[in-house]
């Protein structure tokens, strides 16, 4: 694969547009075969109701939030979403190989701040996705993406204030990023 | 600017617009003419003068009487609870909203079955399958229920309770007033098929 | 006629090959358009990446265009398409929520699971959070119960809440999605010549 890393280095990506066309036509596909459209936060989830399911079964039952997605057929983890999360998952693999950018572990930063920051802000910013998450109905992809391409309400609102917040409080934090 | 992204552009807008300028969908199904030949042949489109006698009595919600003849015919003497719809303007798109009902039985009825008959595939062909038609018409329900006969001594006893329920019929039918004017349909609440999703939750 | 799985023209067990499958391509296309690094992301922010806006946008109008052709040909049937339902507080609360974790960590669960893919170790930590805030969330859930069920307005289109046809709000929504395009195209002109280091 060595001939496709170019040779100042830069990675290489698919036109924004272009990549743009593709998810929207996947999206479309999606919805037409399966009635639904994508999604990423809803695996999580099931992870953590599992979770909790296999380690302490009384206090799942007891959640009245985790209590709706257990069922006694089958894990919850049986679920459209585990699949295509994990299929998101191999996705990046590939296109990761094939444009030669899976390399050795690693952080990305902005070079002001240390590894340690980035990793707690990480850790943070995953925190509050979580949590934001569940109120929303949807992440970015289920609720924002599907959601307005689907025209539901709560889709515009959901990405509105989301970029919408992002933008107003992107000030305070540039020094993560630039 | 790249050439590339003005087309992608002006595509997107383009079909943009498209749709606001698409003529109205044309959602008539029309029926397929072997399903029709079956059904037409069907005796199970009928329903008696019996089985419809019994629905106005108890009220039964679901029973929706259309009345096919002429207006005239229709304001001279109609069956109680009856809408009027006659056969000369069926293919009008006000029929195809007055029949739009799916949880209701519709009974077309005529002064004999003949006119009752062609709105029946009138209707079939427009996509209902919830339409029955009064056998004999209203020529049977006078013979039946208005004037029932009374059965020879050696009939069944199932011709008898039938005779039975027959003059209780008429006594319902006659002693009320006739109505001669349609009465205010209810409107039953339609529910708009939204989405059942058997997965629930969005993302 | 669409879609397909729920009218049973193709059967159930089908479903989590074809999410798979899905899945896959979504994963593929997020990774070749940048989306596995966060830097790519954020970048929309602060006005020397647009990568974000041009891939969202492009995609949710192909997708909006798509489902009312198709629903018009006949192919799909849009009352049988599952649309979010819409409960108003509880949502702007969690976007606004989601708007603070996308800029402190970077990404967004889909996004974050290709990075993953390709070793970036903050996608890692990221996940590790969204487990942590999902957990969080439903061991507090009696505190907001009431709260994350209010203000439920069904499965309520935009058009319905705004009043105007579905189709003239893709129109203007697709209207609008061009005019941003060529404006980040103008700032992002300004800002990158400013700063080399940008182009990643």
């Amino acid at each position: 694969m060595n001939q496709i890393i170019n040779s100042s280095d830069r990675p290489r990506y698919i036109n924004p547009y272009f990549g743009g066309v593709l998810l929207g036509l996947l999206l479309l596909l999606t919805f037409y075969i399966t009635g639904r459209g994508l999604g990423a936060s809803g695996a999580i989830k099931s992870a953590v109701v599992t979770t909790v399911d296999k380690v302490a079964p009384q206090h799942a039952e007891s959640n009245t939030y985790m209590k709706s997605f257990i069922s006694d057929d089958h894990s919850p983890m049986y679920n459209w979403l585990v699949f295509e999360s994990f299929g998101v998952f191999i996705g990046g693999l590939l296109s990761g190989a094939l444009f030669g950018r899976i390399k050795k572990l690693r952080i990305e930063k902005s070079p002001k701040i240390s590894n340690k920051t980035r990793l707690i802000a990480a850790g943070i910013g995953g925190v509050l996705f979580g949590i934001g998450s569940q109120f929303g109905r949807g992440c970015s992809s289920g609720a924002a993406l599907a959601g307005t391409a689907s025209l539901s309400f709560g889709g515009l609102v959901v990405m509105l204030f989301m970029f919408g917040t992002g933008y107003a409080v992107a000030y305070f934090f540039r020094k993560l990023w630039i | 600017m790249n050439k590339n992204y003005i087309i992608l552009m002006s595509m997107l807008l383009v079909l943009a617009a498209g749709l606001l300028l698409l003529p109205e969908k044309n959602n008539t199904k029309q029926m397929n003419p072997e399903e029709l030949m079956w059904d037409i042949v069907q005796p199970t489109r009928y329903v008696t003068t019996d089985d419809v006698a019994k629905s106005i009595i108890e009220q039964d919600p679901l029973l929706m009487l259309v009345d096919v003849r002429p207006e005239s015919d229709f304001q001279d003497f109609a069956l109680s609870g009856a809408i009027n719809l006659p056969l000369e303007g069926f293919a009008s798109d006000d029929t195809r909203a007055e029949l739009d009902y799916p949880k209701k039985n519709i009974v077309f009825y005529s002064n004999d079955d003949l006119r009752a008959d062609q709105a029946w595939v009138l209707a079939k062909r427009l996509g209902f399958n919830n339409v029955y038609v009064l056998r004999g018409g209203l020529n049977q329900w006078i013979k039946t229920i208005i004037q029932p006969v009374e059965p020879a001594q050696t009939a069944s006893a199932e011709e008898f309770s039938q005779y039975t329920f027959r003059k209780g019929a008429s006594l319902f039918f006659t002693g009320t007033k006739l109505s001669t004017t349609a009465t205010t349909k209810e409107s039953v609440v339609v529910t708009r098929k939204k989405k059942s999703s058997a997965v629930a939750g969005g993302c | 006629m669409g879609p397909l799985i729920p009218q049973g023209i193709i059967p159930m067990g089908w479903d989590f090959v074809i999410a798979l499958l899905i899945g896959i391509a979504f994963g593929f296309i997020l990774e070749a358009s940048g989306f596995s690094s966060s830097r790519n992301i954020t970048g929309v922010f602060y006005g020397y990446n647009f990568v974000v806006l041009r891939v969202f946008f492009t995609a949710v109008v192909v997708a909006m265009i798509g489902l009312q052709y198709f629903d018009y040909f006949g192919w799909l049937d849009l009352n049988q398409i599952y649309v979010l339902p819409t409960f108003l507080s509880p949502m702007i609360v969690g976007a606004v929520i989601m708007g603070v974790g996308f800029i402190i960590g970077g990404f967004c669960p889909g996004t974050s699971y290709t990075a993953i893919a390709i070793g970036k170790i903050d996608a890692m930590v990221f996940t590790g959070g969204l487990f942590l805030g999902i957990f969080l969330f439903s061991e507090f859930f009696p505190f907001f119960e009431q709260f994350y069920y209010s203000d439920n307005m069904g499965n309520i289109t935009i058009g319905e809440f705004l009043g105007i046809s579905n189709l003239m709000f893709t129109m203007i929504f697709t209207a609008i999605a061009v005019i941003a395009f060529y404006v980040t195209w103008l700032i992002e002109k300004r800002v990158r010549k400013n700063h080399e280091e940008y182009k990643f």
